[in-house]
């Protein structure tokens, strides 16, 4: 269980984390969205110890985060970067044994993991002479070749293409379903919606919401519920007499309804099919996207 | 330990492995053999024609023997008559003349400051000859043991040492390979540093180590290599001289070799810390020079003027009080030691004023490059270096 605990972070005058609180149980996926500057790096930052919070706390398996146990952290930081002039399966090497490995486990894993990730063959290559795409993989190699038993990554998937965005969705997995907690940040929110069992929204340098997204999507408090209706030969106002129907506007062809909490949508079928054919009637469920729209404010898009 | 060690063989094979490495060694060599073979073009040609000799009374009678034993050697000699043997002495004393001559003119003593060159030496020993051959010519028979005794006798005021030139060339040596090793490894340090910063690697280095760590690590890897190639450069300079024959035992060569290793560790130990706490301070390669060339300076101003005070004046106080200033110590002192003739106490004063300064380059480096290193961007002010967070 990583947990980050009432973390407040501040570079002068500006305020960069104010009490970012959030945990991760072993084997689950937590996604972590926000803006740009909201905080997301520095609060991985702070849990890798490259920085040091003003306050906080960051505990793992119920006790403070120290340099041994940072060692079983695989870190991805937001700015890629491997040493250029230093060959691929050295540098995996050298970075396995910088966190703890013995020669031979090293090497095994420096060789397992560039298999793994289709980059075995250009193992004995300078870094700085491989693709952009090749030196993510690589990247993600580092992270990974000591056997950590946490995942800390800043958006892993930026710059990946799709092949590769599948062979890191799966390793993520595979790493959570070993036991492990898993954090990562992204833009690319249909993807953190697809993997993650838990996702946090930071917004100037707190957590403003979190849960399953399930959860997250029920969850305006209201309890009111959208209902698209594609029925063509309904006129207008249709809707205007069905109980339990508190707004409702047309979007193209279709009726979007909205639904009073506790309101039942077979009344509102049985007026739809009155009308004549219906083609579409589907509960619409807040994306992840508009989730964020709306936790982060208005403007502010990632 | 054992990640400082990591860091130091990673540092230490990325170097060695590399072209630079093997070429700049060569290079070295080639400019340290072009120089040995310069300045000993200089000092042969030192010797000039011409000759100055202050005779007392009692040997004026050699005056003419001199004359023709130099006219034959095609040398000048130019004789000074004095008072007494005493004015002579004064004479060389004061730098007047290069030798005073005293005594019965068929072996006449010869007083000289630190020795007779080779070739005043002979034009002496050639009149004192002829002179004996002349007074002895009606008698044959006695000729041969009189023209054997007589010789001048060369009374030196300070005797030269044998290994003087030996003394003041492993000086210079090892001032000249301090110099270029700190210069060099420390600017690679400081480049180490930049490199890391510039490529980002350094945040998946210091999400598991800490930043002395890498400082260190950084330092003794390229310490190590600079090590090895003076290890090289003095071995095959020293074997060049073994075999030419210039190598005298007893000049002090182990103290000297030893001397040069201790001051070159402390030395680089403080020069590379300050090249890392400065590289710490810019993210980008172009902007390492304009930060490294302050402490260039003071490195270069250090050598030249303690080189060539070790080759024009070797017991000057400039000399001394240079080789007590900490930043100038570890590349000037060493080649006092080789001289020969330091007290202990000043070297064990510069010792001590050394390494104290080092520690506090240590603990101010550290500091500096713990704080800036992870900053991207921008260069670090120093404001920011030593207060920001």
């Amino acid at each position: 269980m990583l947990e980050i605990d009432g973390v407040s972070k501040r570079y002068g005058t500006v305020r960069a984390l104010q009490d970012m609180t959030f945990s991760v149980r072993p084997g689950e996926l937590f996604g972590f969205v926000g803006a740009n500057g909201a905080g997301k790096t520095t609060t991985m930052r702070i849990v890798l110890g490259v920085l040091a919070a003003d306050a906080g706390e960051v505990r793992l398996e119920g006790r403070p985060i120290d340099a041994a146990r940072r060692r079983r952290i695989g870190y991805m930081p937001e700015e890629r970067g491997l040493y250029p002039k230093m060959a691929v399966g050295e540098q995996l090497r050298y970075l396995a044994e910088l966190h703890g490995m013995s020669a031979g486990d090293a090497k095994a894993a420096a060789a397992r993991w560039t298999a793994r990730l289709g980059v075995a063959e250009r193992a004995g290559e300078e870094v700085q002479k491989l693709s952009l795409g090749n030196q993510q993989r690589v990247q993600l190699a580092a992270a990974l070749v000591h056997e950590p038993d946490v995942l800390v990554l800043d958006e892993p998937f930026s710059g990946l293409d799709p092949v590769a965005v599948d062979v890191m969705s799966t390793v993520l997995r595979e790493r959570c379903d070993a036991g492990a907690p898993v954090v990562f940040s992204s833009h690319q929110l249909d993807l953190v919606e697809r993997l993650c069992d838990r996702v946090g929204i930071v917004r100037d340098g707190s957590m403003v919401a979190q849960g399953r997204v399930d959860e997250l999507r029920a969850g305006d408090g209201t309890g009111a519920s959208t209902v698209v209706v594609h029925a063509p030969d309904a006129p207008a106002g249709w809707t205007d007499d069905v109980p339990g129907v508190s707004a409702s506007r047309a979007e193209h062809e279709r009726t979007v309804v909205t639904l009073a909490a506790g309101a039942d949508d077979q009344a509102l079928l049985r007026a739809a099919l009155a009308t004549g054919p219906v083609h579409e009637f589907t509960h619409r469920r807040p994306s992840l996207t508009e989730l964020f729209r709306e936790a982060v404010g208005e403007g502010v898009v990632a | 330990m054992r990640t400082v060690l990591l860091i130091t063989r990673r540092e230490f094979l990325a170097r060695v492995r590399g072209r630079a490495f093997v070429i700049s060694t060569a290079v070295i060599l080639l400019i340290l053999v072009g120089y040995s073979l310069f300045v000993g073009s200089l000092s042969s040609a030192g010797d000039s024609g011409s000759t100055t000799v202050a005779v007392a009374p009692e040997t004026l009678g050699i005056t003419s023997a001199l004359r023709t034993a130099a006219d034959d050697q095609g040398r000048i000699v130019r004789v000074l008559p004095v008072s007494d043997a005493a004015a002579g002495r004064a004479l060389v004393a004061s730098g007047d003349a290069d030798a005073a001559l005293s005594g019965p003119p068929t072996r006449p003593r010869v007083d000289v400051e630190t020795s007779l060159g080779s070739a005043t030496g002979s034009v002496v020993t050639v009149a004192t000859t002829l002179l004996a051959q002349q007074q002895l010519l009606p008698d044959p028979s006695a000729a041969d043991a009189a023209i054997a005794a007589a010789e001048p006798v060369v009374v030196a005021a300070r005797p030269e040492d044998p290994a003087q030139g030996l003394r003041i060339g492993l000086g210079a040596f090892g001032a000249f390979l301090l110099f270029f090793s700190i210069q060099t490894y420390g600017a690679m340090v400081a480049q180490g540093v930049v490199e890391e910063k510039s490529s980002r690697v350094v945040e998946i280095v210091l999400a598991t180590v800490r930043p002395w760590q890498l400082l260190l690590g950084k330092v003794l890897g390229l310490g190590a290599v600079g090590l090895l190639q003076l290890v090289v450069l003095g071995g095959v300079g020293l074997g060049v001289a073994g075999t030419a024959g210039l190598l005298v035992a007893g000049a002090g060569l182990t103290g000297t070799l030893v001397s040069v290793l201790v001051w070159y560790l402390l030395g680089f130990t403080m020069y590379a810390t300050v090249y890392a706490a400065l590289g710490s301070l810019v993210s980008r390669q172009e902007d390492t020079q304009s930060v490294l060339t302050p402490v260039s300076i003071v490195v270069l101003i250090g050598f030249v003027a303690g080189f060539n005070l070790v080759l024009s004046a070797p017991t000057s106080t400039a000399l001394t009080v240079l080789s007590l200033i900490p930043p100038w110590t570890p590349l000037v002192m060493p080649a006092r030691i080789a001289l020969g003739g330091v007290p202990l106490w000043e070297v064990a004063l510069a010792f001590v004023l050394t390494a104290a300064f080092t520690a506090l380059v240590l603990w101010l480096g550290g500091r500096i490059y713990a704080r800036s290193v992870l900053r991207t961007g921008a260069r670090v002010s120093w404001r920011e270096a030593f207060t920001g967070r």
